[in-house]
């Protein structure tokens, strides 16, 4: 193998379920499940039908903010398709639409309750220079589905006609951009929105991955730290210099690599964040990831590493930890951007300017992400951001520690998981892969870790 | 392995007495000086948040009572009091002068996170925001304001309209208040707030104690400048942010390149 470093993979149960195993064994470009939530998350559309049914009905399309939906309201135009009557007949129209042949057998259009989800053949998007046909192919096929099973046509009824484009389409392509929580949505944004090189996976709302792994912490931790790490696969972020960097600092921050994160968090359970940064720095030591360079006159030691990849990735798991002490305590994800920020102003000063975590980006992105949750340039709740907003990109850690914030969550934001992703919630049911992403993380690195060559 | 039972916390560099403050102040294991006493009445006024002696406002039910999914962190992390009964989250935003204040909003968050449990905080130049659940918050507000860290001239409840840090203070040594929510009464020689954090006029005036005095102000000083503690005192912590800088740079640019000589 490229690189030495072994790790053992703890569920959050602290169950060893991975021994041994390579930090290669957890990149995306190995780890089979990480693959697979990847593909799916590139790959999948859904069809909310409810929702198509009524926007035809009351002529509602193009709005350009997910709070103003009745902002074009045409009701003269609007036209009562009993779309949900004849649900499982559109998605057999949109099957035979869309299916390649020769396909591995999979179902590429399940209905479910009032949603069709459409999984995208994968010749067709080998062939797709984007990913785009998710969006492309599933409203083209949408839309002739609706237009044949009701027979409308432009010279029986042009008005309808317009309005089941506009309803998929939103206004397309006079706006680049679909409308938010319009009836066609895939898990990625389309990639004429997306801001930046390789920042795809990086385009999904925090409360989305929170709703996808049930409030479940760890998972909430794991399922984002392999959105957030694929994504900087992608950017280049990862390459040489900063490959083992970015493996060993996903490791102990989302994946709970030697049970760190959690042996931190229960050694200093009633304590505050400082004490978790004594902790993380003690067990350096102890480790002998840092050792003591010198001491001033003061008695104030300076620490010295050698390895500060390694070192980065314990900075990592204590302010995870901070941040699950922190919101845990508070029940509140609000108080994530405070421990993300100010644990590394910590780290700095306790260690005699050993870098904080990913040398002080974690910091400064912490604190823009303070001011633009806390009204003081506006901005949101915590759980309303993508992972790729510009408040955020400044670091590929600090996602993540949001997602576990907003988990720890027990109601008290304006926009919590069940009020912007209650879709989510039942994507997760219909999903079991979406279930214990942790343990299925350490799993996956377990049964490949034999067959890694470097 | 020595190192094991060795390691204490530095918590801040530095031999003079500035630093032997800020590390004194940041050490949760060593008490802050009581200066004044503040009847819990009189600090439920100052927020302004509830009606003094109603009940506490929930945002949700008392977390024995919800059903939340699954999740075993949610049983490792003791909650506070208040998240427990479910409380709103409330705030208290402080204000502190640049002449020689006891504390300053960098000094609050490291403070806060040192002190404090279940703490939303953000710094800014001249302020300090601290949200917390509402009955959490009036504890720590007790300490915030009953302790050497606040001298009622130099330090001020601020909830909007916070500007004036950096001004001069007035002719009786009050920092600058565009709201005027507290007064120097001459005949008591005590700061007394007339309107709570945000502005409102309070039915009775709360005195928050006397200005500390000039010698008292220097001791309890958290900055460095010319009449207390000089720029050579600085030494360590310049080395502290000078190794800081080139060690954040040099690891951003290549992680491995970081060795222990540097």
């Amino acid at each position: 193998m490229k690189y030495k470093d072994k790790i053992d993979i703890y569920n959050d149960l602290s169950k060893c379920v991975a021994k041994d195993v390579p930090i290669e064994a957890l990149s995306p470009v190995y780890n089979p499940y990480m693959g697979k939530i990847l593909d799916l998350f590139k790959r999948t559309a859904f069809i909310n039908l409810p929702k198509l049914q009524n926007c035809i009905k009351e002529g509602k399309a193009g709005w350009e903010t997910s709070t103003g939906q009745d902002e074009c309201k045409m009701p003269w135009y609007g036209k009562d398709l009993p779309i949900m009557d004849h649900a499982e007949e559109i998605a057999n129209g949109i099957r035979d639409r869309i299916k390649v042949g020769g396909e591995d057998g999979e179902d590429i259009v399940k209905l479910i309750e009032d949603t069709i989800v459409v999984k995208m053949p994968k010749k067709v998007m080998e062939i797709a220079a984007s990913r785009d046909p998710v969006y492309t192919w599933v409203m083209v096929s949408l839309a002739q589905t609706v237009a044949e099973v009701f027979g409308i046509d432009p010279i029986k009824d042009l008005n309808t006609t317009n309005m089941i484009k506009a309803v998929i389409f939103g206004r397309y392509p006079q706006s680049t951009t679909f409308s938010p929580g319009a009836p066609v949505s895939s898990f990625l944004k389309p990639s004429n929105t997306i801001d930046g090189l390789g920042c795809g996976y990086s385009g999904i709302t925090v409360n989305h991955i929170v709703a996808l792994a049930n409030k479940r912490t760890m998972d909430g931790l794991a399922l984002a730290s392999i959105l957030e790490q694929a994504a900087q696969w992608e950017m280049g972020n990862s390459i040489g210099w900063y490959e083992r960097y970015n493996l060993l600092g996903y490791a102990y921050e989302g994946y709970n690599a030697n049970n760190m994160t959690l042996d931190l968090v229960k050694e200093n359970r009633s304590g505050t964040v400082a004490d978790i940064v004594y902790s993380t720095i003690k067990r350096a030591l102890d480790d002998g990831v840092i050792k003591v360079k010198s001491k001033a006159a003061s008695g104030y030691r300076f620490y010295a590493t050698n390895d500060f990849p390694m070192y980065n990735a314990y900075e990592l798991s204590g302010t995870t930890a901070g941040v699950i002490l922190n919101s845990g305590a508070m029940r509140a994800g609000q108080a994530a951007s405070a421990a993300i920020a100010y644990t590394h102003d910590l780290f700095l000063y306790e260690t005699g300017g050993l870098p904080d975590a990913d040398t002080g980006r974690m910091q400064g992105a912490g604190i823009g992400f303070a001011f633009y949750t806390h009204s003081i340039y506006g901005g949101a709740g915590p759980g309303a951001y993508t992972f790729d907003h510009v408040i955020l990109r400044g670091s590929g850690f600090i996602q993540p520690l949001i997602v576990a914030g907003m988990c720890l969550d027990s109601g008290t934001q304006l926009f919590s998981p069940e009020m912007t992703s209650g879709a989510f919630f039942k994507i997760r049911e219909t999903f079991p892969i979406f279930q214990d992403v942790l343990q299925k993380v350490g799993e996956s690195a377990e049964e490949i870790k034999n067959d890694l060559k470097g | 392995m020595a190192e094991k039972s060795e390691y204490v916390p530095n918590v801040y560099p530095g031999k003079d007495e500035i630093s032997e403050r800020r590390r004194r102040l940041w050490d949760k294991n060593r008490s802050l000086l009581k200066y004044r006493n503040i009847a819990e009445d009189d600090i439920t006024e100052l927020l302004s948040h509830r009606s003094v002696r109603s009940a506490y406002v929930s945002v949700h039910p008392p977390l024995e009572e919800i059903i939340e999914p699954y999740d075993p962190i949610k049983h490792i992390v003791v909650p506070t009091a208040g998240a427990r009964a479910g409380d709103r989250i409330r705030f208290i935003q402080f204000s502190d002068s640049f002449h020689k204040p006891p504390i300053a909003p960098f000094g609050r968050a490291r403070l806060y996170l040192a002190r404090f449990r279940g703490v939303d905080t953000v710094v800014y130049s001249g302020r300090e925001l601290l949200e917390m659940r509402e009955r959490d918050l009036e504890k720590a507000t007790k300490t915030l304001l009953e302790t050497e860290i606040f001298n009622p001239a130099l330090d001020a409840l601020k909830g909007i309209t916070v500007h004036g840090h950096s001004l001069r203070l007035d002719e009786d040594g009050l920092m600058f208040d565009a709201r005027r929510r507290y007064i120097y009464d001459r005949e008591t020689g005590q700061v007394v707030y007339i309107k709570d954090q945000m502005g409102n006029v309070l039915d009775n005036p709360i005195p928050l104690g006397p200005p500390m005095p000039e010698d008292e102000v220097k001791k309890l000083c958290i900055t460095y400048s010319w009449d207390t503690q000089p720029y050579k005192a600085r030494t360590e912590l310049f080395e502290v942010m000078t190794r800081a800088a080139k060690l954040r740079v040099m690891g951003g640019f290549n992680p491995e390149s970081i060795n222990e000589k540097m």
